[in-house]
């Protein structure tokens, strides 16, 4: 921590002494676009770069004096005046002063760059003209967007998406993870920063703790178990259909695909009634002379665990079975062949040329599965929300981290400590994934297969 | 923030303690806080604040979105009110219509941004869970015909009544009592049952008079055919299970169902009520410790695989046309015979009264009135209506005697206006005087109703398993219950408040 601090202050004062540095050998034009934007520019007689610069930065002003300002502020107090529906008084929104204040926190950033930018842009151009050359114009801009910069303008509109459609959500799923957003703390109520709160909850108070961890240990077993499974039964059963013994190949490749094809909330509600206490596997079970078994039951945890692995396999496998195939279609059969010749048996030519190839293949697929077995939301909340489990904090034991944060944050209204665990989450798939991708040959070996 | 409101408390507080010290009869500025000290709720003044926007003059040419619920519309009740209201006011240019947002309306989620319904049809504790966001809009009982006329009983009214700022406001108007039932097959009792099902000769079988009797029919009944069982219902329908724990001192919540703090399912004697339902459990199918039972019920009560079950006045209908269909293929009657045998062949009655001692295998010879949870449906106004007064004139309209009766004859559900119920049925005039009496527990009127039934849904569904689980039972002792009704209630307690 020290460490970080100590190198913290030193890149601040190398700035501060480069800033100063530039300053003095900057010229007067470049000054002029420090104090005005497109200041520097015009000086060039770089007149449309002038007008775009000082445009935005009337603009900017305009904005952050009307709204800007008065947003971030709000930001930072998400409001003081609490609105009541009843009287008609218009109050603060918090969750509305959040998002505005963010995105205004945003447009100060994109200012700030633009600002650099356009220093950049004069200080450029003032290099151009020490070395003799003439400023460009800005129709010369306009034509290099189309060609030598053809790639910022291809990348403009998806950056933008990029930063509106998924950071800013994320940004704003963190920001309410520190704030007491939920049950009783719902707009028109005002909304308060209160740090860490909401983590030491997590971890700490009644049975929220233990039952997090609780969780997350079955969470990480589900996750690796299924995304194993699902990946060994698809390859496996690529393996099988790709054999030329296999005879209507096409025929037995339906089955999966038509299980894949089923929407699956509807597989999952029909497996819950053929497991459920009075349905079809239960009835066959005592008309043969058994008892019912609790499957989905609160004494059924294991049975639970086994039947949702299982669903996801049929629900999943013929995804993975699909793009084995593929795959095994690209390897070089004269592998095999030279393979043969060297007396590899079955076995063996599938040790070391099928799997390898797969797997290198499939990695980047394996990080996404089990990334997304580890956030699997459908399963056991079709076949289990209705059970609690005693020791679980509104859950039960079959329950994975992403369906306690539904029922946390959607049935029980405790949306910052929703974000909290979401937090957790990401945190926990993102190295887990990023581990596994290092230490993949897709990432250590990426020339092997090319 | 938190020092504003901390100086905001402190500078009120000291205002409030000057005004006192000036004249020891002095009150707050609502008149709810007494001289000693203690607060007082009051009734709202028909010049509160929170009325201004009753102006009396109605809006003309607007719009008022209303959503009911589904049945409401499925029969047809809908089209005639929204009909009726809209010839009373076209002089106004006012229009009520179909919100068609579903019967479920989020109005959290779409009333502040302002396209949610202007008035909401639901059960009550659907709509007071609303009251603490502001969601819903305190009504001027004042202006609203059924309260002036005296016909809401108290029991219904006070389910619509929430304390805000220690003013007792009502939110909504109560239309119509729901209530789950037991409902029978009337031609499967057997053919001499006044002979020997009804000891006290009233013409009642005495199987749906008592559980005691309906739990030794069941046995003799499954013992005749062992794929049948004589009652059947989901236990882990904790709307359907929770009378018998109220029924022996339970509760949900303490004051009257307002104080989410005090959780009551261990209470009294509430375990009797659990014993009871597992001791039955062991003479009903594994159907009966998921949802399994509530599915199957039209079909299962239409092949006599269960002579009784529980379940809404809603499902009767259904019940109903599963009867006709297996009249019409098994005995080969007409649709208009067999429609007619199986109205008068499915009968709803109230459940069954229970022994004091709360054991069906040794049962004491007094009995009690078996307790039932149930709901006061009413119309409520959304706070974000840009038309109050037209809203308020809708909500007059709909509650009116003549839409509560014509209700009453469309849906066929009980009335909560003492004028359309004693016209009623004998099942709704029943009903009525459960509600009255306090022999139907009002759903609590509290946002905390939502952490509870999962988990005692849960438990319920884990008793009902408990007989097939022979030497490894979890709930074979009153000891052994009690400890478990205990936790439940300390779990629904952390649900409440181990986050806020």
């Amino acid at each position: 921590m020290k460490r970080f601090f100590r190198r913290l202050g030193k890149n601040i004062v190398d700035l501060w002494t480069n800033f100063i540095n530039f300053f003095k050998v900057a010229n007067l034009n470049v000054k002029a676009s420090m104090c005005l934007m497109g200041a520097g520019q015009f000086m060039y007689r770089q007149i449309g770069r002038g007008i775009l610069y000082l445009g935005i930065e009337i603009l900017g002003i305009l904005f952050f004096s009307i709204y800007g300002f008065q947003w971030l502020v709000g930001l930072i107090t998400l409001g003081t005046v609490e609105a009541d529906p009843w009287t008609g008084l218009e109050g603060d929104n918090s969750v509305i002063f959040m998002l505005l204040g963010l995105m205004s926190l945003v447009l100060l950033i994109l200012f700030i760059a633009l600002y650099i930018l356009n220093v950049r842009d004069v200080y450029n151009t003032s290099k151009l003209v020490l070395r003799g050359e003439k400023p460009k114009t800005f129709k010369q801009d306009l034509k290099d967007l189309l060609d030598k910069k053809f790639y910022k303008t291809v990348l403009f509109l998806p950056i933008l998406g990029t930063i509106i459609f998924s950071l800013l959500p994320i940004v704003f799923m963190i920001l309410i993870a520190f704030t007491n957003y939920g049950e009783p703390y719902i707009p028109p109520v005002l909304v308060d920063w209160i740090g860490l709160e909401n983590f030491i909850k997590v971890f700490s108070i009644g049975d929220i703790g233990p039952t997090f961890f609780k969780i997350l240990g079955w969470n990480i077993l589900w996750a690796i178990a299924t995304t194993l499974l699902n990946y060994v039964l698809g390859l496996l059963l690529a393996i099988l259909l790709n054999k030329k013994i296999v005879k209507g190949k096409f025929f037995w490749r339906l089955f999966p695909i038509l299980a894949y094809a089923i929407p699956g909330f509807i597989t999952l509600t029909a497996f819950k009634f053929m497991f459920s206490q009075g349905g079809p596997i239960n009835f066959y079970i005592e008309q043969a002379g058994g008892s019912a078994l609790p499957f989905l039951t609160k004494d059924g945890t294991w049975w639970a665990r086994l039947i949702g692995l299982l669903i996801n396999a049929w629900l999943t496998v013929p995804s993975v079975m699909l793009l084995a195939t593929g795959i095994l279609s690209n390897i070089n059969n004269d592998l095999y062949e030279a393979a043969k010749i060297d007396g590899a048996g079955a076995f063996r030519q599938f040790k070391d040329i099928t799997l390898p190839f797969v797997v290198f293949a499939t990695t980047p697929t394996l990080i996404t599965s089990f990334i997304g077995n580890f956030n699997n939301f459908g399963v056991f909340y079709f076949l289990r929300s209705d059970v609690t489990s005693n020791g679980y904090f509104v859950s039960n034991d079959t329950d994975l981290l992403i369906n306690w944060l539904y029922r946390l944050s959607i049935d029980n209204k405790y949306y910052s400590i929703g974000a909290a665990i979401s937090l957790i989450i990401f945190i926990i798939t993102s190295a887990i994934s990023l581990i596994i991708y290092i230490k993949s040959p897709a990432y250590k070996k990426e020339d092997t297969f090319r | 923030m938190k020092n504003i409101k901390f100086l905001s408390l402190l500078l009120g507080s000291v205002t409030l303690l000057t005004l006192a010290g000036c004249d020891p009869n002095i009150t707050t500025s609502n008149h709810n806080t007494s001289s000693n000290g203690q607060t007082t709720i009051v009734d709202p003044s028909e010049d509160d604040p929170v009325f201004a926007k009753f102006t009396g003059q109605l809006e003309e040419g607007v719009t008022v979105k209303v959503v009911e619920n589904d049945t409401a519309i499925k029969m047809g009740y809908l089209d005639e009110l929204i009909a009726a209201f809209n010839e009373e006011y076209k002089e106004y240019g006012i229009t009520a219509v179909d919100a068609n947002q579903g019967e479920f309306a989020d109005l959290p989620n779409t009333g502040p941004y302002g396209y949610g319904p202007d008035v909401v049809y639901q059960a009550n504790d659907v709509l007071m869970g609303w009251v603490d966001d502001k969601h819903i809009t305190p009504i001027p009982t004042h202006l609203i015909e059924a309260y002036q006329s005296e016909v809401i009983p108290d029991t219904a009214h006070d389910a619509y009544k929430s304390v805000v700022n220690n003013v007792n406001y009502t939110f909504g108007v109560p239309v119509n009592i729901q209530s789950p039932l037991l409902y029978y097959r009337k031609d499967l009792l057997p053919s001499d049952w006044q002979e020997t099902w009804d000891d006290n000769n009233n013409d009642i079988p005495d199987m749906v008079e008592n559980i005691v009797d309906l739990y030794e029919f069941s046995k003799q009944y499954h013992a005749k055919d062992d794929t049948k069982y004589g009652f059947e219902f989901s236990l882990n329908d904790f709307y359907f299970t929770s009378g018998y724990l109220f029924s022996y001192g339970g509760y949900l919540f303490g004051n009257n169902n307002r104080d989410d703090t005090d959780i009551g399912l261990h209470k009294g004697n509430a375990k009797y009520g659990v014993q009871i339902l597992r001791q039955f459990a062991a003479e009903m199918s594994a159907a009966c410790r998921d949802d399994s039972a509530k599915l199957a019920i039209s079909g299962a009560m239409a092949s006599g695989k269960y002579f009784a079950s529980v379940t809404t006045p809603d499902v009767r209908s259904v019940i109903v046309d599963a009867l006709v269909d297996t009249y019409k293929s098994e005995q080969g009657l007409s649709q208009d015979e067999a429609i007619t045998k199986a109205e008068e062949n499915v009968v709803g009655v109230p459940f069954p009264d229970l022994p004091s001692n709360g054991d069906l295998i040794n049962p004491s010879d007094d009995y009690i009135e078996c307790k039932q949870m149930g709901g006061i449906n009413g119309y409520a106004m959304s706070s974000y209506t840009k038309c109050p007064n037209a809203s308020l004139a809708f909500i007059n309209f709909a509650t009116s005697y003549k839409m509560v009766k014509l209700r009453e004859q469309i849906i066929q559900i009980a009335p909560c206006r003492s004028d359309v119920a004693e016209e009623s049925t004998q099942l709704s005039q029943q009903l009525f005087e459960r509600t009255t009496n306090g022999s139907i527990v009002l759903m609590p009127s509290i946002k905390a109703i939502n952490q509870v039934w999962t988990p005692a849904g849960s438990f319920m569904a884990d008793v009902a398993a408990d007989p097939s689980r022979g030497g490894n039972a979890k709930y074979d002792t009153l000891d052994k219950i009690q400890a478990a009704l205990e936790q439940l209630s300390n779990d629904i307690y952390d649900a409440i408040h181990l986050l806020n």
